[in-house]
C-alpha cells in the first residue's frame, strides 16, 4: 500500500514535471517577439533589446528554464506586458471568480448527474431513465455554449430572472444571479455524462450475485439500491475528477458568453493582447490542478473502493 | 443495428445537405442583403436571415461543409498519426516504447480543451491550424488503443506461426495485427469526429478557429451571439445542423461498438 501510494507520488511529479515543461517550450515558441509586442511598433532596436533583458530573454533557453522554474517553486509567475501588475495578482483576482462558477457546476453536476443515473439505473425504461437518455444525447451533440444561449433567451431575455451578461455589482451575494446561468450551461452536458456512466454502472451491479442473493433474503428495493450506490458510485470518481479538473478550462467557453470576468476571459484576453506572461500564468495554474485534482481522484478511489487496497 | 442505422441515414442526409448547399438553396452565404434583415422564417428563408440579411439556411450549409471538413480530417489526423506511432511503438518495445509512452502520456496529463487552446495560439488561427491542433491533441487516445492491441496480437499464436514461416516484422504488424482490431479503431473515430465538430465550434466561437468570412457553425454562432436577443433564428439554424451531425456520429460509434460485441 504505502509502496503504491509512493508510486503515485512519483508518477505524479513526473506528470507534473512534463506538463510544466510542456508550457514553458510552447509559450517559448509562440509567434511574435515578446519586446515588440510592449514597445509597439516605434520601438528603436536598442529600446527592443533592453526590454528584452529586463524580461530575460536575452539569455540562453537552459539559463530561462532554470529562472522558469525557481520562479514556479517561489510562486512567482513574471509580469503582465499589458496591465503592469504582477501575474500572480491577476490570477488571485480571477481564480475566486472562475473557481465559484467551476464549484457550482460541479456541485449542480454531480447532484443532477448521480441522482438522474442512479433512478435510470435502478428502473430502466423508466420515466428518469428516458429523461437521462435525452439528457445525455443532447449534452453530447450540442457545445455547451449553445445552451448558453437557450438559457440566455429563456431566463434573461423572456422572464429577465437572470443578467444577460457579466456579473452584477456590490459583493458576492449580488453577484450570485450572475453565476446561476453559466453554471446551469456548464452542469448539463457534464451532468450528462454523469449519469450515462453511473446508470451503466449500476445496471453491471444489477447483475452482480450479492444483488440476487439479497432479493433473495427479502432486502427492500431501497436496500438493496443502497447497497448497488455505494459499489456503483466509486467507479464514477474518476470521471468526476476529469470533471472538475478539467472546469477549470471548461470555464473558458462559458466565461465568454455569459462576460464573466474569470480566468477563462483572463486568458482570452491575453491571447488576443499577446501578453504572453499571463497565458503561461493561467496555463501553468490550470495544468496544475488537473493533474493535482485527477491524482488525489485515483487517491480517493483507492479510500472509497476496498476492493482496490488488497492488490 | 438500428443505432447503426439512425446514424448512417443521419450523416447522411447531413453530409449530403451541406454538399448541395448551393443547390438546395439560392442564396449566397456571405454576401449581404440589406432588404432583408432579421427575417423571420418564411418560404423564402425557411431558417430567418442575419443581421447582414443573409439566409440563415444558406450559412448554415456553407459552414457545414467547412466544419465537417475540419472534424473529419482533423479526426483523420489523429488517427493516422496516434496508430501509426502506436503500433511502431509496440513493434520497437524496449526503451523507445517507454520513451513513446511518456511522451503521449504528458500530451494526454493536459486539460484537452487548454492543450487545442494554446496549439492554436501558437500556430496561429485558420482552418488548418485547427486541423493540426485537434489533431495533435486527439492522438494519444489512438496512440494508447493501437498499442495496447498491437501488444496482445504480438503474443497470439498466428503471430508466432508467422515468425516461424518467416513473416517480416513490418508485414505481421501492419498487414496481419492492424487489420484485427482495425473495428475498435473505427468506432473512436466515430466519436472522435463527434467530439471535434463541438470542439471546432467552439474553436471558431471564440474568433480562434476558422476566421470570417468563411462561414463554420462555430464563427456563424460568434455572429449569432451578438445579435441573439434581436434574431435568435441566426443561432437556432446552425445548432440544429450541428446537432444533426454530431449526433450521427455519436449513434455511428455507439452502432459500431455494439455490432462488434455482439461479434465477439
Amino acid at each position: 500500500m504505502t509502496r503504491y501510494l509512493l508510486g503515485q507520488l512519483l508518477s505524479f511529479v513526473v506528470t507534473l514535471w512534463a506538463v510544466l515543461t510542456l508550457v514553458f517550450v510552447g509559450v517559448r515558441v509562440l509567434p511574435g517577439d515578446a519586446a515588440t509586442v510592449i514597445g509597439g511598433i516605434d520601438t528603436t532596436p536598442a529600446q527592443v533589446q533592453a526590454i528584452r533583458r529586463s524580461l530575460g530573454l536575452d539569455r540562453s533557453l537552459p539559463q530561462q528554464y532554470a529562472s522558469y522554474w525557481s520562479g514556479l517553486v517561489r510562486g512567482d509567475l513574471g509580469t503582465s506586458l499589458r496591465q503592469h501588475r504582477s501575474v500572480d495578482a491577476i490570477l488571485l483576482q480571477r481564480l475566486p471568480v472562475t473557481a465559484t462558477l467551476a464549484g457550482l457546476a460541479f456541485l449542480l453536476s454531480l447532484a443532477l448527474g448521480t441522482a438522474l443515473g442512479l433512478l435510470a439505473g435502478l428502473r430502466p425504461g423508466g420515466v428518469a431513465d428516458r429523461a437521462a437518455l435525452a439528457l445525455t444525447t443532447l449534452g453530447l451533440a450540442l457545445p455547451e455554449f449553445w445552451f448558453g444561449f437557450l438559457l440566455i433567451l429563456v431566463f434573461a431575455v423572456r422572464v429577465q430572472w437572470f443578467p444577460v451578461v457579466g456579473l452584477p455589482s456590490g459583493g458576492v451575494l449580488a453577484a450570485f444571479p450572475g453565476f446561476v446561468l453559466p453554471a446551469v450551461t456548464l452542469a448539463l452536458p457534464r451532468a450528462a455524462q454523469i449519469a450515462r456512466l453511473t446508470r451503466a454502472r449500476v445496471l453491471d451491479e444489477l447483475g452482480a450475485d450479492y444483488v440476487r442473493t439479497a432479493r433473495g433474503k427479502g432486502a427492500t428495493a431501497a436496500i438493496t439500491g443502497r447497497h448497488v450506490a455505494a459499489n456503483a458510485l466509486p467507479g464514477v470518481l474518476p470521471l468526476l475528477a476529469l470533471e472538475l479538473g478539467g472546469l477549470l478550462t471548461g470555464t473558458i467557453v462559458v466565461e465568454q458568453v455569459f462576460g464573466i470576468p474569470g480566468l477563462g476571459l483572463a486568458i482570452l484576453d491575453a491571447i488576443g493582447a499577446r501578453d504572453y506572461p499571463v497565458v503561461q500564468g493561467v496555463a501553468i495554474l490550470a495544468v496544475t490542478i488537473y493533474v493535482l485534482v485527477n491524482w488525489l481522484a485515483d487517491l480517493a478511489q483507492l479510500l472509497a473502493d476496498p476492493r482496490l487496497r488488497v492488490s | 443495428m438500428t443505432r447503426l442505422r439512425i446514424g448512417l441515414v443521419l450523416a447522411v442526409l447531413v453530409v449530403g445537405a451541406t454538399l448541395l448547399g448551393p443547390v438546395l438553396t439560392p442564396y449566397d452565404p456571405i454576401a449581404p442583403d440589406y432588404t432583408a434583415i432579421y427575417s423571420p422564417p418564411s418560404a423564402a428563408h425557411p431558417l430567418g436571415t442575419d443581421d447582414l440579411g443573409r439566409d440563415v439556411l444558406a450559412r448554415s450549409l456553407a459552414g457545414g461543409r467547412v466544419s465537417l471538413t475540419v472534424a473529419l480530417s482533423a479526426t483523420a489526423l489523429a488517427l493516422c498519426l496516434g496508430v501509426a506511432v502506436g503500433i511502431t511503438s509496440a513493434g520497437l518495445g524496449g526503451l523507445g516504447d517507454t520513451v513513446l509512452v511518456r511522451v503521449f502520456d504528458a500530451v494526454l496529463a493536459f486539460p484537452g480543451f487548454l492543450l487545442v487552446l494554446l496549439v492554436v495560439t501558437i500556430l496561429g488561427g485558420g482552418a488548418l491550424q485547427t486541423v493540426l491542433a485537434m489533431g495533435v491533441a486527439g492522438a494519444p487516445i489512438y496512440f494508447r488503443l493501437a498499442r495496447s492491441f498491437t501488444r496482445s496480437e504480438l503474443r497470439t499464436d498466428y503471430v508466432l506461426a508467422g515468425e516461424a514461416l518467416g513473416a517480416t516484422r513490418t508485414r505481421l504488424l501492419w498487414r496481419h495485427a492492424l487489420p484485427n482490431f482495425a473495428g475498435a479503431i473505427w468506432v473512436q473515430a466515430a466519436s472522435t469526429a463527434a467530439t471535434f465538430l463541438l470542439v471546432e465550434a467552439s474553436l471558431s466561437y471564440l474568433g480562434l478557429g476558422v476566421p470570417l468570412p468563411t462561414p463554420s457553425w462555430g464563427n456563424v454562432l460568434q455572429d449569432a451571439r451578438s445579435y441573439l436577443t434581436q434574431q435568435p433564428w441566426a443561432a437556432l439554424g446552425p445548432g440544429f445542423f450541428l446537432a444533426a451531425a454530431s449526433l450521427a456520429f455519436q449513434f455511428l460509434s455507439d452502432g459500431l461498438r455494439d455490432r462488434l460485441d455482439r461479434r465477439r
